[in-house]
């Protein structure tokens, strides 16, 4: 009986400290959310700790600035990076997946490692090469430049999912007439559908959380989310309220996915070898 | 992993067939934008490359790497990122283990607090930084204000101190990457045999002996990719600093990423900093490899 109790104690313990570490680590994040809906005013000339709930910040966020535009944009070339990312990617790890050819291994590590170049050892580069192409502030500019990050990862990422499925499928639509194209489109890719769901979503949130090709590519007209929020930060003063608002908003997606996809965020983590 | 057995045997895969197809339109972008931007980079750090032409652009041979080994902000910036590194990573990786084993551990809505302990991995870079430079301003920032319920008072701002700001920075990485070691450990430790552990309990060992003599050992082949993962990702650093004190105060936390970002996009010295570029790459690579190297293997995965 004393045994049990003691057990009960412990775990109420362990429950305790585990919730504390939880509050603490997440402190930071309440404090974007709650200054969010403070005014620029009142957070610069009140203890941190008050709170008078107020809509003013979001107002000015999407009224009086460019952060609307930004999302767009920020949504157009992370979708766009993200789907050719996954066609491409997909039909390479296909091709690693089920084909033996000469070259194999050394294409596919060099996937992967040259990923692992620091993004800002290749601004230099790719500043002048899209500079060159007249492609800055554009789209397009940053819809490569983040397919060069997504589409290794991808295949990498998805190589497991297509590895652990049984060839049996394909090899009966085969003898029933398909060619390899026909599937690989038709019969194996509606197979690996939630892993590819799964590589699409880690591929934009790392496209949505990109500041460093947005930083040397972007000018007025495709300015992305994160460069709007920072801009917040003004030449003389910071509006701490309207970057606390902005800020929620894009965190809103990386908070629905943290939440929904926890199981397969190890996988992810781990397989391109980095996160954005 | 228990699938390599049964794909031997697939007369699919001994096929050469159409891999072609699949493989060329990848191969042809990554060597586009990724290939081909680390050769170009390469090649321009032998060149004299100021961003607005003024009739000096050419080659200079290795002048650049010369002038690099003599430059003390170079080896500063180097210093301070690899201190960076030498500091956040192992105390990142204790707190994710000393957490990991809390959490091997049976208690309600376990499953739930572990999810939220990921938030911070996944928040976008330059959100943390600014989030952190909001809580370190003078006056109205949660930190310094907490802090001087304690009697530390920073009326200048903590980050307006060089030792101060780099010791932020710093924090503001354990902060976002600890849970990142967490994950990976605890994803070590539950897959552990569980009759080792009990039989330890049956011979007595306490925890202490258990985690040091037991889990500790079993987990070292996790722990190194940890460690690893982690470097490479570290060695990327840019943008929350960026944001958050953008090198300063003077060079205080003018880390190497940011000094090439400086050399490159302040200075316009595009062919100096392609030179500084190399280096990060020749060192990101070096880990890289060691990473492939020990647990990448395109077919067991």
């Amino acid at each position: 009986m004393k045994m049990k109790n003691r057990k009960k104690i412990i775990k109420w313990i362990i429950f305790i400290s585990a919730l504390i570490i939880v509050l603490v680590e997440l402190f930071p994040i309440w404090i974007i959310i709650s200054n969010g809906f403070k005014r620029d005013l009142d957070i610069r000339n009140s203890n941190p700790f008050d709170f008078q709930f107020n809509l003013r910040s979001y107002e000015l966020v999407f009224q009086k600035s460019d952060f609307v535009p930004s999302i767009i944009n920020s949504l157009i070339i992370g979708l766009s990076s993200t789907i050719i990312s996954l066609i491409f990617g997909s039909m390479a790890s296909y091709g690693i997946a089920r084909f033996r050819f000469r070259g194999r291994k050394g294409l596919s590590y060099s996937f992967l490692v040259s990923r692992m170049v620091p993004q800002i050892a290749l601004s230099v580069p790719i500043f002048i090469l899209f500079d060159r192409l007249s492609l800055t502030d554009t789209h397009i500019a940053l819809i490569l430049a983040y397919t060069s990050f997504n589409l290794p990862y991808i295949i990498w990422l998805l190589l497991p999912f297509f590895n652990s499925v049984s060839p049996s499928f394909e090899e009966a639509a085969m003898v029933d007439g398909c060619n390899k194209r026909q599937v690989f489109w038709r019969i194996f890719l509606p197979l690996t559908a939630p892993g590819l769901v799964v590589a699409a979503i880690f591929g934009f949130i790392m496209a949505w959380n990109e500041y460093i090709y947005a930083l040397i590519l972007t000018g007025n007209a495709t300015k992305t989310a994160p460069i709007a929020v920072n801009g917040f930060m003004g030449q003389y003063a910071p509006k701490w309220g309207q970057l606390a608002a902005s800020g929620t908003i894009i965190l809103i997606p990386i908070i629905i996915f943290t939440l929904t996809l926890q199981k397969y965020i190890i996988k992810g983590l781990t397989a391109g070898g980095v996160k954005g | 992993m228990s699938n390599s057995t049964n794909v031997k045997r697939l007369p699919l895969r001994k096929k050469r067939g159409p891999f072609l197809y699949f493989i060329l339109p990848a191969a042809i972008i990554v060597g586009i934008v990724l290939v081909f931007p680390i050769i170009y980079g390469f090649v321009l750090s032998f060149f004299n490359w100021p961003q607005v032409d003024d009739g000096t652009r050419g080659f200079i041979n290795v002048k650049n790497y010369i002038e690099l080994f003599k430059d003390n902000e170079f080896w500063h910036s180097l210093f301070l990122q690899l201190g960076f590194i030498v500091i956040a990573i192992p105390i990142e990786l204790i707190i994710g283990f000393f957490v990991a084993i809390l959490f091997n551990h049976d208690f309600p809505l376990s499953g739930f607090l572990r999810t939220l302990l990921l938030l911070p991995v996944f928040i976008l870079p330059i959100l943390s930084g600014l989030t952190w430079k909001l809580m370190l301003q003078p006056r109205y920032g949660a930190i310094t204000y907490l802090l001087s319920l304690f009697g530390m008072e920073f009326p200048q701002g903590i980050l307006s101190d060089q030792s101060l700001a780099y010791t932020a920075v710093i924090i503001q990485d354990i902060w976002r990457m600890w849970p990142f070691m967490f994950m990976i450990l605890y994803a070590g430790i539950t897959s552990l045999p569980k009759d080792v552990m009990e039989a330890a309990e049956i011979d007595g060992a306490g925890f202490f002996k258990k985690t040091f003599f037991i889990t500790l050992p079993m987990l070292r082949g996790t722990i190194t990719t940890a460690i690893l993962l982690r470097t490479i990702d570290a060695l990327r650093i840019f943008s929350e600093v960026f944001v958050m004190t953008g090198g300063g105060p003077g060079n205080g936390t003018m880390l190497f990423s940011l000094y090439i970002h400086k050399q490159a996009f302040e200075f316009g010295k595009l062919g100096y900093a392609s030179a500084m570029a190399v280096i990060l790459i020749v060192i990101s690579l070096f880990f890289a490899f060691g990473l492939v190297r020990k647990n990448m293997d395109i077919d067991t995965m």
